[in-house]
């Protein structure tokens, strides 16, 4: 019976003294406070009676804004940024520490930008939305799909913040799309619905994998290839049509194709030896919108290797150029013959040349 | 029909291939015919059906049998040549009724007339898929909606969905042919 009341009343004073601790730990977890930007804010040290005096530091130093006290209170007046800190009170005159509160000043969200695309057609799509201005406090996004009066699933990107998926519940459909996101912060809400018909948000990726390569013997020709982007989920029945753009380097002019079903094409009317820029882009055949450009890719077409230095000064150009032999225009640039090159060191020179022999004469 | 594709099937399909690709075209022009003669009647039909983004809630009464062109992605990719064609075959010859109705009742002669025209376009689709159905040896039984009367407002919120749905119809077909071509293929 002895062991009992001395095991009982170890549990009492056990309890007391957590119970104790329990309470003394509350008043030193620190509390968030949210408060609008330009607005006087009140602090409260805990749940102190209004006559009792406190002392308040922010930071653990003093608090050199502008402010008043009133009891247990401070207030703060036209709080901005540099009003953010941890605030901590101390009970006069022994100076316990009563309360840490930590102040976030900012403002309530604005209506955010949606943009919604589907570049997975016909699987689904994806929404991104972010507010124009900072609210400098914890915002969080909520996502409401709506198709044909029924609620829509909506999963997160796991990678971007600001992004999440949906899936199409059918195809070919002309009823429209709602989405609405709503922001919200501790110091409000603010929400924005942007409705599309499914037709108007597809735009694929660019076209991946693009190849120009030249080809023997046609040094007016380059051939092209690429592939339709990876995200595209079903090439086969929902084909793809493309664009290619190219021009030659010093040109800023392009010249455009359109094709349908292919993934190749031979460029035919490419200006010899210079080198080219080509790009493509990538649309449904039958809704939404063209693709950014694909990653540019460059290439010269096939130029003949320069022949040997003979002793003649003029060159023999092969058969397959069709160009007279008379130098023209278009002639390559690259493959100048070295004896031509020494030809015009040596004009350039000979003005210089002739006085320095007129000057020892 | 049937028989004549099992003596001689490469012969048969290189048409049936063929007469799909002219139907895709066809599809196509409509398409953007129908584009042009849809803003017109808009138009004419006034506030608020020529505002933009205005969508009136589909008529859900049994008078509009229009039959849609959104489906499942599963089902359409599932469907049949048969089913393929049968479908648009009914979605096209509820539709044409419908446009030939509308353009008996529209007012405004010019339009009329674009109307019509459009009309018989939709008849040479209409003409072409059953051609088709025909050749591949599949029957293809035709129904007549009755259309009942209504009150002038709820006549102009189905003309503005008669558009829509041909549409989307037009879109669908693309695809649709499109999937016949390579399934006919082999």
């Amino acid at each position: 019976m002895m062991a009992n009341l001395v095991t009982s009343l170890c549990c009492v004073v056990l309890a007391a003294v957590v119970v104790a601790y329990a309470q003394r730990r509350s008043q030193l977890v620190a509390r968030n406070q949210y408060e609008r930007r330009g607005s006087d804010v009140t602090m409260q040290c805990g749940s102190l009676e209004s006559d009792v005096s406190v002392s308040w530091k922010v930071n653990g130093t003093d608090i050199e804004a502008q402010h008043q006290l009133n009891g247990p209170k401070l207030i703060l007046t036209q709080v901005d940024l540099e009003h953010n800190g941890l605030y901590s009170c101390f009970q006069n005159p022994h100076g316990e520490r009563r309360d840490t509160i930590i102040l976030h000043v900012g403002i309530p969200p604005q209506e955010p930008k949606v943009t919604c695309r589907s570049n997975t057609y016909p699987k689904g799509f994806y929404c991104n939305w972010h507010l124009v201005s900072p609210t400098y406090i914890p915002t969080t996004f909520e996502v409401d799909v709506q198709h044909n009066q029924r609620s829509l699933e909506v999963q997160k990107d796991p990678v971007h913040k600001n992004r999440c998926h949906v899936q199409f519940p059918e195809v070919f459909s002309i009823i429209p799309y709602k989405v609405n996101v709503t922001a919200v912060n501790a110091l409000g809400k603010a929400y924005v619905t942007l409705s599309f018909e499914e037709s108007s948000i597809v735009k694929p990726d660019p076209p991946e994998r693009v190849t120009a390569t030249p080809i023997r013997l046609k040094p007016r020709k380059l051939e092209v290839s690429w592939h339709s982007p990876a995200t595209w989920p079903d090439i086969d029945a929902f084909p793809l049509k493309y664009f290619l753009r190219y021009r030659p380097l010093i040109q800023e002019r392009w010249q455009h194709v359109e094709l349908s079903d292919s993934t190749s094409h031979t460029i035919t009317d490419a200006y010899a030896g210079k080198e080219y820029i080509i790009q493509l882009a990538a649309k449904d055949t039958e809704i939404g919108t063209w693709s950014d450009w694909s990653v540019a890719v460059h290439a010269t077409p096939w130029i003949e290797d320069p022949l040997p230095i003979t002793s003649t000064t003029e060159v023999d150009f092969p058969n397959e150029t069709k160009t007279s032999p008379i130098p023209s225009s278009k002639a390559p640039q690259k493959a100048e013959p070295p004896v031509g090159r020494a030809a015009r060191v040596v004009t350039f020179f000979s003005p210089l040349l002739l006085g320095m022999m007129l000057l020892f004469i | 029909a049937s028989l004549a594709a099992a003596v001689d099937p490469s012969n048969n399909l290189a048409s049936e291939r063929s007469s799909i690709e002219s139907t895709y075209e066809l599809t196509k022009y409509l398409e953007y015919q129908l584009k042009e003669i849809k803003d017109v009647y808009l138009t004419y039909l006034g506030p608020p059906f020529n505002e933009k983004d205005f969508s009136p809630p589909r008529p859900n009464s049994t008078a509009l049998t229009l039959p849609s062109a959104a489906t499942r992605l599963e089902l359409w990719h599932g469907l049949e040549n048969q089913a393929r064609l049968a479908q648009n075959q009914r979605a096209y010859s509820i539709l044409l009724a419908a446009v030939r109705e509308l353009a008996r009742s529209t007012l405004c002669p010019s339009l009329k007339t674009s109307l019509l025209h459009f009309c018989t376009g939709l008849d040479g689709l209409l003409g072409s898929i059953s051609a088709l159905m025909n050749s591949l040896g599949y029957s293809s039984p035709l129904q007549a909606a009755a259309r009942p009367t209504m009150n002038d407002f709820a006549r102009k919120v189905e003309g503005f969905w008669i558009l829509r749905e041909l549409q989307s119809w037009l879109w669908r077909s693309a695809k649709d042919f499109n999937r016949l071509k390579k399934r006919l293929r082999g």
